[in-house]
């Protein structure tokens, strides 16, 4: 390569940095960082055009495995994809190794500040701490107190937030000791980085991740009360409705533990239990994701989706740990980083190593003074809440808001922090217009190793376009990068997976599946094929509407009959003499399509699989849960477009059925035919197997006999066209189109295939033994089976149908009754917990 | 004096719970003035787990839990209690009530540094600025801390009605005094939060309240009901219990469960449940004092 060429390329270190902050990139004019080089190297067989395809190629990825934020907010409308830069930030290992001897240190402060305010309170009575700073602290929960603490620090993992000063010194922004939130994504990044760079981050050598989640799940495994080996964790979420979940997935799915809500554990007894389809199995170790204040409903009230009722009991009898151990997160708050220096000399006898941001407590008077003086140099934040609330920055604030917040601050002082501000570090970001500048915001994790802590050798940056003081949750930011700690010798590969020399027991099932899940997939299951027959049944609805031709169909009136019967129309629709006050049918069908507050409707159906998909997503496999994502974002993004006529809706529902149908596919062809697979599929077949029932019964069960466009609309509607043709060609005879819907097993689209697969399934659900006789569910789908198996020829053929009808009712009935037994025996959702009425007392 | 007290709280007529878990504190305090001599929880059906443990505060404290769920739940707590006379400081020889603001925020004694934790907000007790006002004109400057909320707690007997209809458990203490009505418990709330406006350390007590009949009139059984009311620290004398329903201070009537910042802090009995559905509850409170010699006096009347 030539030296012009060289000179020319796009990894310049004339990115823009502002002179006034630490250039993470150069050490001055001209002078890049030593750990930069192996990266330039690299880079100069990448053009720009190449390195832009690549981060197009990186944002895709990140779409497709749905990394987001909010993404499983319901309606969708927050979602807000995660950004990741693909130039990393370099680090050297001897920079990156002092960074973990003054960050360990912090944290083993932190563990032992935790340990003393919910034990001894030797801070307080020593006059260490002003008794204000805990006692009106809303965080210091007295249930905590007194937890057991054992030879396990009760902090494992430990979060610090950490900018840059012009001088290049690191300065902690904030601690997080609660559960940390970013880990996965951080692991995330690397991961796409790897697959994106894999030539420049070989040649660069970075220290990979894999070992620090190693020592994560060593340090839970630590923890277990049980001495045996076959410790049960698993990963306690906040669940999908919050923002966070997507990490709790991956976090999960990474590490091998089983994801769990609160209500997919109990206690009973003097244990804690996992609710499984056919039993209850002991927890040993939970890692908690959610906040610690929800998660005890009786000792600390509320009903949050991760809360177990009874768990700090069950950790007081020491038979369950939890980590980090609840009370971790007081030490969160600003407050507390004024007194960290002189704590850190009386637990430790150390010298803090790492400094804390500049803050002034306003609790203590001689603060309040320095913070009125400085007071537009500092951002003013709640002293109790973690940093990434409420933030003012009183340079920016009008006259008369300055005043009051003074004097909210003289009212009550020590519910104030006021902490400097910093000049984040710059470093290149590839933006539109090739490299220009970003603000460095560092996330780094530690865990607890034995007798200290080690430091992920990577963090989660995110990168703030400006100098504005950047929000701390790691929400905040334009985007995000991974860091790269460079190598000291060779990277040697490491992986979570045990040594492939090493047999496992083999097993056909996995030993836990919770009830919960089982319930959210018997349901995605229903959800599913109620989605993909509604969307038949309105496009053979609207087709007919939508014809040119001047042609009439006598089969449009059955076909809106049957769509009023499966509740997607108002009744009065299928009745020609009610009409007149109505809508035109042709204007309110696609708005009722796409109305997702119509209870019984196909937006109804759509939403509630795509949140069950994301409830169920560790369940199934990625090209699955990926394209039921798609197939419900794309019907939903859709539906806010305008359409102009029938024809633009007929699209749209052409597109979901062909969506559906891979959906489908994806999963007949993917799940391993265990308890998961055969829950979604009863959900399924259920649901099938009553529509068909219905259908026939809106379209055909007339006393007067069928007309040929009906039996025509009804083969269409269940999609059997082809094989009807094939064995009949155009003869339509309403006893072959009944045998074919009904009694034909051999047909995945007849009532007998249905109930034929129901009742393999209910053969293989676990139930106990005690009575000889069959089960409920079995005795019920027995009957359904007889049903279908005892129709006659003659049945069939019979012009008044009345045996015919009465198997339909019947049938109908019979599914329902199945799916109330199984809910009621396998999928019991008694709902969460709820709080006694309390007596009041109430002596004059 | 001695008391024979039974408290029965029922859960009834809902449809069956699955699960239950709960926490009672119903047993009373041993203090230099009050003994516990004897104690019995009756829990009905047998719970699956019981765990007896002294909280935060120093309360005795019961968890139990139903594994198999319940149809009705019967908690009855029956405590034989010694309560001797306290005495109490002369109210003018008290701190001055700005000195015992300043001991709580640098506290230099334990006693002190314990009484810090009560000076400040909690859940249902926390500061009022909207009674500022009202509180101070019993708080002006250098006044002896105990004058001041004798005071205080006078006021609050006048100028509010004992309405039991006024408030519900869950009623905040700002609509009580904004409606100037309430029941014990809001009373209890609404004065140490008056007080912790002022920064000074107030705590709730729950308890019970010995049932003097009306002259001439039989002691009925199982209408009284839990009390509660506050204790105010005062400084180097100590802490002195007030009650703002009676427009009393705490004597050998007042028998002391338990504390804590507020109600939420020592509920006689809480808890969470799973499947089924809301019970209804009735709470029966008895409260008997015993002869010196130990035995029941005979009632009067018919009895």
């Amino acid at each position: 390569m030539s030296r012009v060429a060289a000179a020319t390329h796009w990894f310049t270190l004339d990115y823009g940095a502002p002179p006034e902050v630490y250039d993470e990139l150069a050490a001055g004019p001209g002078q890049l960082r030593p750990q930069w080089e192996e990266f330039r190297e690299a880079c100069r067989h990448l053009s720009a055009a190449e390195f832009e395809r690549r981060s197009r190629q990186a944002d895709k990825l990140l779409y497709e495995n749905g990394v987001t934020f909010d993404v499983f907010s319901e309606g969708g409308e927050r979602q807000r994809p995660w950004k990741l830069d693909l130039i990393p930030l370099i680090l050297s290992a001897t920079e990156w190794s002092q960074l973990e001897a003054t960050l360990s240190q912090r944290a083993r402060l932190l563990n032992a500040l935790i340990d003393d305010l919910y034990g001894p309170q030797r801070s307080l009575r020593e006059g260490w701490l002003p008794p204000e700073v805990v006692y009106a602290h809303p965080g210091f929960r007295r249930a905590f107190h007194g937890l057991p603490r054992g030879s396990e620090p009760s902090l494992l993992l430990y979060g610090a937030e950490l900018a840059r000063s012009p001088n290049g010194q690191w300065w902690v922004m904030a601690d997080r000791a609660e559960n940390p939130a970013g880990p996965g994504y951080a692991l995330e990044n690397r991961i796409i980085a790897s697959r994106m760079l894999p030539q420049v981050m070989h040649r660069v050598g970075v220290q990979r991740l894999a070992p620090f989640f190693i020592r994560l799940q060593n340090a839970l495994r630590r923890r277990a009360p049980r001495k045996t080996d076959t410790h049960r964790i698993v990963l306690l979420s906040m669940g999908p409705r919050h923002n966070l979940f997507f990490e709790d997935v991956y976090l999960a799915r990474y590490l091998g533990y089983m994801l769990v809500e609160g209500s997919d554990l109990a206690v009973r007894g003097d244990r804690v239990f996992l609710k499984t389809l056919s039993d209850l199995v002991p927890v040993d170790v939970i890692f908690s994701r959610g906040a610690e204040g929800g998660i005890d409903p009786l000792e600390l009230g509320g009903c949050a989706p991760h809360g177990v009722s009874g768990l700090l009991q069950i950790i007081r009898a020491g038979n369950v740990a939890v980590a980090n151990l609840p009370g971790c997160g007081l030490v969160e708050s600003p407050v507390f980083m004024a007194f960290l220096p002189s704590l850190c000399r009386h637990f430790l006898g150390e010298e803090l190593l790492t400094p804390s941001i500049a803050t002034w407590w306003c609790g203590q008077e001689p603060a309040k003074q320095e913070v009125f003086a400085r007071f537009d140099d500092l951002v003013i934040k709640p002293a109790f809440q973690a940093s990434g609330g409420e933030e003012l920055l009183p340079r920016e604030l009008s006259t008369e808001a300055r005043a009051e917040l003074r004097a909210r601050i003289e009212a009550r002082p020590y519910n104030y922090v006021a902490q400097e501000l910093v000049a984040r570090s710059a470093a290149p970001v590839w933006g539109e217009n090739g490299l220009q500048a970003g603000h460095m915001a560092y996330r780094c994790f530690l865990v607890s190793d034995g007798s200290g802590y080690s430091l992920m050798p990577g963090a989660l940056i995110r990168v703030a376009p400006d100098l504005q003081p950047m929000q701390l949750s790691i929400a905040g930011g334009a985007g995000s990068k991974d860091l790269w700690v460079r190598a000291e010798g060779p990277v040697t590969p490491v992986s979570l997976l045990t040594p492939e020399d090493q047999p496992v027991q083999l097993v056909r099932t996995g030993a836990m599946f919770p009830s919960r899940v089982a319930d959210d997939l018997y349901w995605l299951g229903h959800s599913l094929d109620r989605s993909d027959f509604l969307t038949r049944l309105s496009r053979s609805v609207i087709e007919r509407m939508a014809s040119e031709t001047d042609e009439d169909f006598p089969e449009l009136r059955p076909l809106i009959r049957a769509m009023a019967d499966q509740g997607q129309i108002a009744p009065d629709f299928a009745v020609e003499a009610l009409q007149e006050p109505l809508p035109a049918i042709e204007e309110h069908l696609p708005r009722s399509l796409f109305d997702d507050s119509e209870p019984l409707g196909l937006a109804r159906a759509m939403s509630e699989l795509q949140r069950l998909a994301a409830r169920t997503r560790d369940w199934l496999s990625p090209e699955t849960w990926r394209k039921l994502h798609e197939s419900a974002v794309d019907f939903f993004a859709s539906r806010v477009t305008q359409w102009d006529d029938l024809a633009d809706v007929l699209a749209i529902l052409n597109e979901l059925q062909f969506n559906l149908a891979s959906v489908s596919g994806l999963i007949h062809n993917g799940m391993v035919r265990g308890p998961a697979w055969r829950f979604l599929d009863m959900g399924r077949r259920i649901e099938r197997g009553r529509n068909i029932g219905r259908l026939i019964s809106s379209m055909m069960l007339d006393r007067q006999p069928p007309i040929r466009p009906v039996l025509k609309a009804v083969i269409e509607v269940l999609d059997v066209r082809m094989t009807y043709r094939a064995r009949y060609l155009d003869n339509l005879q309403p006893n072959a189109v009944f045998d074919l819907a009904i009694t034909d097993e051999t047909n995945p689209n007849s009532i007998g295939f249905q109930v034929a697969a129901l009742s393999e399934h209910v053969d293989q659900l676990p139930h106990e033994s005690r009575t000889p006789l069959r089960t409920e569910e079995k005795r019920l789908i027995m009957s359904a089976v007889h049903t279908v198996r005892m129709l006659t020829p003659e049945d069939l053929a019979n012009p008044r149908r009345q045996r015919l009808r009465r198997a339909l009712r019947l049938l109908e009935r019979k599914l329902g009754d199945l799916s109330a037994a199984l809910q009621r025996n396998y999928l019991v959702r008694v709902g969460g917990p709820r709080q006694l009425l309390e007596s009041r007392e109430g002596r004059p | 004096m001695r008391y024979c007290i039974r408290h029965v709280t029922r859960y009834s007529g809902g449809k069956p719970v699955s699960v239950g878990h709960n926490q009672a504190w119903l047993r009373p305090r041993d203090l230099p003035w009050q003994m516990c001599l004897e104690h019995q929880l009756d829990i009905d059906p047998p719970p699956s787990l019981w765990v007896d443990r002294v909280d935060y505060f120093g309360n005795w404290m019961t968890t139990f839990t139903f594994d198999a769920g319940y149809d009705a739940l019967t908690v009855t707590a029956r405590n034989l209690v010694e309560v001797q006379p306290r005495e109490w400081p002369s109210a003018e020889s008290t701190s001055p009530w700005e000195e015992v603001c300043r001991l709580v925020r640098q506290p230099t004694t334990d006693a002190a540094l314990d009484a810090a934790q009560f000076a400040y907000d909690s859940p249902r007790a926390g500061a009022l600025p909207a009674a500022e006002d009202y509180v101070r004109a019993s708080f002006p400057p250098g006044r002896p801390i105990l004058a001041a909320v004798l005071e205080l707690t006078g006021r609050l007997f006048t100028d509010f009605k004992y309405h039991p209809q006024s408030t519900t458990v869950s009623t905040p203490i700002d609509e009580v005094f904004s409606n100037r009505a309430g029941v014990c418990q809001d009373f209890a709330h609404l004065e140490i939060a008056m007080l912790r406006t002022l920064g000074l350390p107030a705590r709730y007590v729950s308890g019970y309240l010995r049932t003097i009949p009306p002259p001439g009139q039989p002691r009925l059984v199982g209408v009284d009901a839990s009390h509660a009311w506050l204790s105010v620290y005062c400084g180097e004398v100590g802490w002195v219990d007030v009650d703002p329903t009676n427009n009393l201070v705490a004597g050998e009537d007042h028998i002391i469960v338990a504390w804590g910042r507020d109600y939420d802090d020592v509920p006689p009995l809480k808890g969470v449940f799973i499947g089924g559905e809301a019970h209804t509850l009735t709470v029966e409170v008895d409260v008997e004092p015993l002869e010196p010699n130990g035995q029941l006096p005979v009632p009067a009347g018919d009895g």
